[in-house]
């Protein structure tokens, strides 16, 4: 960590509340925490932690109900919803867990899809699918449907779609939730990959202990709170013996 | 066999779907019923003014009494027949009449002919039909008129006690009639011999109205004043002739049933649509449901049902739609005025009559049978391990 | 327009979804298309005949108290009238059906081309009409309804007059809308007089034609003061006035056809509306994940309401060029109709076309605005929620 470089992500005291009914709940409660660009890092916890409301922050589809969000530079607290997209567009690409494709799409359309938010022309707009499917290994699979690609592959087209226009940061929910072992450790190898090779910021909501291998840095989270210390440390240990051993650094 | 609950549940349960597809063929079942009623009240108007006691006689060749002329003599000699109606008095009833077509002034500033039938005092017990309703009947040469209901507040000068202006004269409106809402209704009734006058006709009939005796005698006397070689007459039912007078409404049948299969195929697709839908989003139900060992016919029936219960929805919605707006359309246009061949108006209350609604009935089951069935062949034809894996 | 593959896709996504909608429009437009032709039918009509400088001279009375035939030779010597024809209704009907089924008229032959050069009918022909007193002009209508052609002979009954009268065709009045059927004057006044002693004394309506436009009104002004105090006072007005009079009493009609043509419209908001929202509720997870990915509100929205505007205008067009196929085909089938009028004229004007593409735009438009708007304005964290 050089202190040097400014962070890609800054969140400063967020707090996240809901409304349901008459409770309000705090999803997440005042974290703070950086990420240096080209780093890959995972938020971990249990289901209800506050990793996905955090995730939502990050990549500016949900704004806090009180402290900072600075994502590349953009204060996102002061975007409007529409401003938001556009940002979004422009900044981060998206990775689910459900891969949600446009069915009725083929992948190189599907990978070109966000690119029709750019003044692209149509044959460039074709040619960067077609590249980034080439990086994620599916330029025969170019004119083919969802329907007909297997889940491995169908996120492996939705990861081209989210590094098609570049994006500062990549955003991953659960990516390797929906795949078999196999499929999910050739997914996390390919985010590892994309990191190194081009230098990307990955962010990733997971619960698979098997991310800690890959990731350079993983965030726990329990019931809104940022863990730290030996707290974190006990939740990192439990997921590495989950996950047979690793060589993850703790935070 | 499913229950039928199943299938009210599930009709219920998307309401906002329901609605908008049950609307849908609602306001096709008001269309239909609202033309079907306007062309069978027109109908009801022209057939029902025929009594089937009645014979009208013309000129041999006329094909309308405003077309015949008939001279005093022709009337003389066929007045005392055997097997016509007597009255009390035993007068024959047999009544000279006269139809002229003058123009008169709609309240609205426009103007329409108007059949003036000239008549003697036994024309009231010619047109069983015929009542009046308020004042009297006319005095013979006194200029005066009394007219149908149909005619009453739609022209000037057409209410009772009233200055009527047609022809070349001014006629004292002393009465109101009623007939059952067939044409006398939109008809004004003065003095025979004053009418002919006024139109400066030489001859003073167009045709005489005539009462039989009973059913068996009118064949007799039509063969009688038929055979009569000096005058050239023809006799004919009143029945038969007033249904001939409204063959020109047939050609707006054809129009009307032409127009409700085309809007009823069109309502058919749209709740086919949403029966496909209803499939669809419930394929793991189905798949559920033919694993528990439900056959294909009774999903078929029920989904068949559902699309008929659908359509029935509809109907009643429509067919309450329908009776309320004929009673407003009643209210806001009146009478309906119609120019039938012989270019007199007749006014029509518009009525949507039960048969009106059970065509229109008839139609939107139709439209849920066949719209259903394409969804529920799909919803039947589905193989539980598919049905399933969807799911 | 880069997001037309998007919307055509999306289209393409159920087939049979979109060919019911589409077909529910097109024939819902048919419908409206057809029922407005009726009273645009009555529109044009009186529009044909609205500026010329013809005038109908009548009894003030009505059309069947006539007047005497001799007051032709009056008005005509009235300053501004270029020429008047006296015409009689003979209502022809062919002697098997005994029904009256076009207007037929014994007009004053020498007359007829100085008050109705806008018929248009060929000189040679006119020629023709004068020199066969037997000789008749038969509107094409009537031409093509009943495969006449010019030498043809035909009988025609007069409910009037009780005469059978053989005709030869000579001419033809060379419009297709033309049910007109007209004789001379003389060949039936010799045939009432061979039956019952007298000849026609009468007419039934003078048609006056006014060479000023300008002297239009005090032409009629004169001519009903010349018949004032006599026996047949008249009463004139334009030709435009006389048919509008002679058609008003179908307003009722219209009024219910113009009631039945909204609610098919309403019909087919309604279709279009439900499959728009099914489209939408279907896709809320797709339309989440491309606002996730940076689409914005309004694009949303533009996309999928031009995949319902795109539906209903295909099938709108359809539906207005399958009207003027089927008008075509009512229009040879269903002719001059005495109860409908002009209203059974089923003439597809440039009006009723503008309003059958308006209508299934405007359907497109209401359809697909709740639907899509509804879709666009879920803030995108709400939607989201629906699919992780």
């Amino acid at each position: 960590m050089s202190p040097s470089v400014e962070p890609i992500i800054s969140i400063d005291h967020v707090s996240r509340f809901y409304r349901r009914g008459i409770d309000e709940i705090h999803a997440l409660d005042s974290v703070s925490l950086t990420v240096q660009p080209g780093r890959f890092v995972a938020f971990m916890g249990p289901s209800g932690s506050g990793k996905s409301t955090l995730l939502n922050l990050v990549s500016g589809i949900d704004r806090p109900s009180s402290g900072e969000v600075i994502v590349a530079g953009q204060r996102l607290n002061d975007l409007d919803e529409d401003e938001l997209a556009g940002w979004r567009a422009r900044h981060v690409g998206l990775i689910f867990q459900f891969f949600n494709l446009m069915p009725v799409l083929n992948a190189v359309d599907n990978v070109a899809l966000p690119l029709l938010l750019t003044k692209l022309s149509k044959r460039e707009r074709l040619e960067r699918a077609e590249i980034a499917l080439r990086i994620v290994g599916l330029e025969d699979r170019i004119d083919h449907y969802p329907s007909t690609l297997s889940g491995g592959e169908q996120q492996r087209v939705a990861i081209a779609r989210a590094i098609v226009t570049d994006p500062d940061l990549i955003v991953a929910d659960e990516p390797t939730g929906d795949l078999d072992a196999r499929n999910a450790e050739a997914i996390l190898n390919l985010m590892r990959q994309l990191k190194n090779e081009f230098g990307k910021t990955i962010v990733m909501v997971t619960h698979d202990p098997r991310a800690l291998r890959f990731v350079d840095e993983a965030f726990h989270l329990d019931k809104g709170l940022l863990l730290e210390g030996e707290e974190a440390a006990r939740a990192h240990e439990s997921i590495v013996i989950a996950a047979g051993g690793g060589s993850v650094r703790n935070r | 066999m499913l229950p039928l609950s199943y299938s009210i549940r599930n009709v219920r349960a998307r309401p906002a779907r329901t609605a908008m597809t049950a609307s849908v063929i609602a306001l096709v079942v008001v269309a239909c019923s609202l033309f079907l009623g306007l062309i069978s009240s027109l109908k009801h108007t022209l057939i029902s003014t025929g009594d089937p006691l009645n014979l009208i006689i013309m000129r041999k060749g006329s094909d309308n009494d405003g077309s015949s002329i008939l001279q005093k003599e022709a009337f003389e000699a066929i007045r005392y027949f055997d097997g016509i109606a007597r009255d009390t008095a035993d007068n024959p009833l047999v009544s000279p009449e006269l139809v002229v077509q003058p123009f008169f002034r709609t309240r609205d500033g426009g103007r329409e002919n108007v059949l003036v039938r000239g008549v003697e005092a036994v024309a009231l017990a010619v047109h069983s039909n015929v009542h009046i309703t308020a004042g009297r009947m006319i005095n013979p040469s006194s200029s005066e008129a009394i007219v149908g209901k149909g005619v009453l507040g739609r022209y000037e000068g057409g209410e009772l006690g009233s200055d009527l202006k047609f022809g070349r004269g001014t006629w004292k409106v002393v009465g109101i009639f009623d007939a059952d809402g067939s044409s006398f209704e939109s008809e004004v009734w003065v003095d025979v011999r004053e009418l002919a006058n006024d139109a400066k006709r030489t001859m003073p009939y167009s045709g005489i109205r005539m009462r039989a005796a009973s059913a068996a005698q009118i064949e007799p006397l039509k063969q009688r004043i038929e055979a009569d070689p000096k005058y050239a007459l023809q006799a004919q039912s009143e029945v038969e002739y007033y249904s001939k007078q409204s063959e020109s409404a047939n050609s707006l049948y054809v129009l009307v049933i032409g127009i409700a299969i085309l809007a009823g195929i069109g309502a058919g697709f749209g709740a086919a649509n949403t029966m496909y839908a209803a499939v669809q989003a419930r394929t793991a139900e189905i798949g559920t449901l033919r694993a528990l060992g439900f056959s294909r016919l009774a999903i078929l029936t029920s989904f068949q049902i559902e699309a008929i219960g659908l359509a029935l929805v509809g109907f009643v919605m429509g067919a309450v739609a329908t009776v309320g707006l004929a009673a407003l359309l009643r209210l806001w246009l009146g009478g309906l005025a119609f120019g039938a061949a012989t270019f007199t108006t007749n006014v029509v209350t518009l009525r949507v009559g039960p048969r009106d609604l059970i065509s229109s009935f008839i139609l939107s089951i139709a439209i849920g049978l066949v719209a259903g069935l394409g969804p529920a062949w799909r919803a039947a034809r589905m193989r539980p391990v598919e049905a399933l894996r969807k799911a | 327009m880069k997001y037309a593959g998007l919307i055509l896709a999306n289209l393409g996504r159920n087939k049979l979804r979109s060919l019911l909608t589409g077909g529910a429009i097109m024939l819902a437009v048919l419908l409206v298309v057809l029922l407005l032709t009726m009273p645009a039918g009555l529109d044009a009509f009186l529009d044909q005949i609205a500026n010329n400088t013809r005038i109908s001279v009548h009894n003030k009375a009505g059309i069947v108290y006539s007047m005497p035939f001799s007051f032709t030779r009056k008005v005509r010597q009235i300053d501004g009238v270029a020429a008047a024809c006296a015409t009689v209704w003979f209502g022809g009907a062919f002697e098997e059906e005994g029904r009256v089924t076009f207007p037929s008229f014994a007009i004053e032959a020498e007359h007829a081309a100085a008050v109705w050069p806008d018929y248009n009918i060929d000189p040679k022909q006119m020629a023709d009409f004068l020199r066969y007193r037997d000789g008749a002009i038969v509107g094409r209508q009537n031409m093509q309804k009943y495969k006449w052609k010019i030498g043809d002979r035909v009988t025609l009954k007069s409910t009037i007059y009780g005469v059978n009268l053989d005709f030869r065709i000579v001419g033809e009045m060379p419009n297709d809308r033309s049910p007109l059927f007209w004789m001379q004057r003389t060949y039936l006044d010799e045939a009432v007089k061979a039956k019952r002693g007298t000849g026609l004394s009468m007419a039934g309506v003078i048609w006056v034609r006014v060479d000023d436009p300008n002297r239009v009104n005090a032409v009629m002004r004169q001519v009903d003061e010349m018949s004032r105090n006599s026996e047949a006072e008249t009463a004139s007005e334009t030709e435009k006035s006389f048919f509008g009079n002679f058609f008003g009493s179908l307003q009722g009609f219209v009024t219910i056809i113009l009631i039945v043509t909204g609610l098919v419209s309403l019909c087919i908001v309604f279709i279009a509306a439900n499959t728009a929202s099914m489209a939408v509720r279907e896709r809320s997870g797709e339309i989440a994940v491309l606002k996730a990915i940076g689409f914005q509100r309004k694009t949303i929205f533009a996309t999928l309401l031009a995949e319902a505007m795109l539906v209903a205008s295909v099938a709108g067009l359809s539906g207005v060029v399958l009207a003027i196929a089927v008008t075509k085909m009512l229009r040879a089938f269903a002719g001059w109709n005495p109860s409908l009028g002009p209203l059974g004229a089923f003439i597809v004007t440039p009006t009723v076309i503008a309003q059958g593409v308006c209508l299934s735009l405007v359907v497109g438009l209401f359809a697909g605005l709740v639907p899509a708007f509804g879709a666009a304005r879920k803030p995108v964290i709400e939607a989201l929620r629906e699919i992780f």
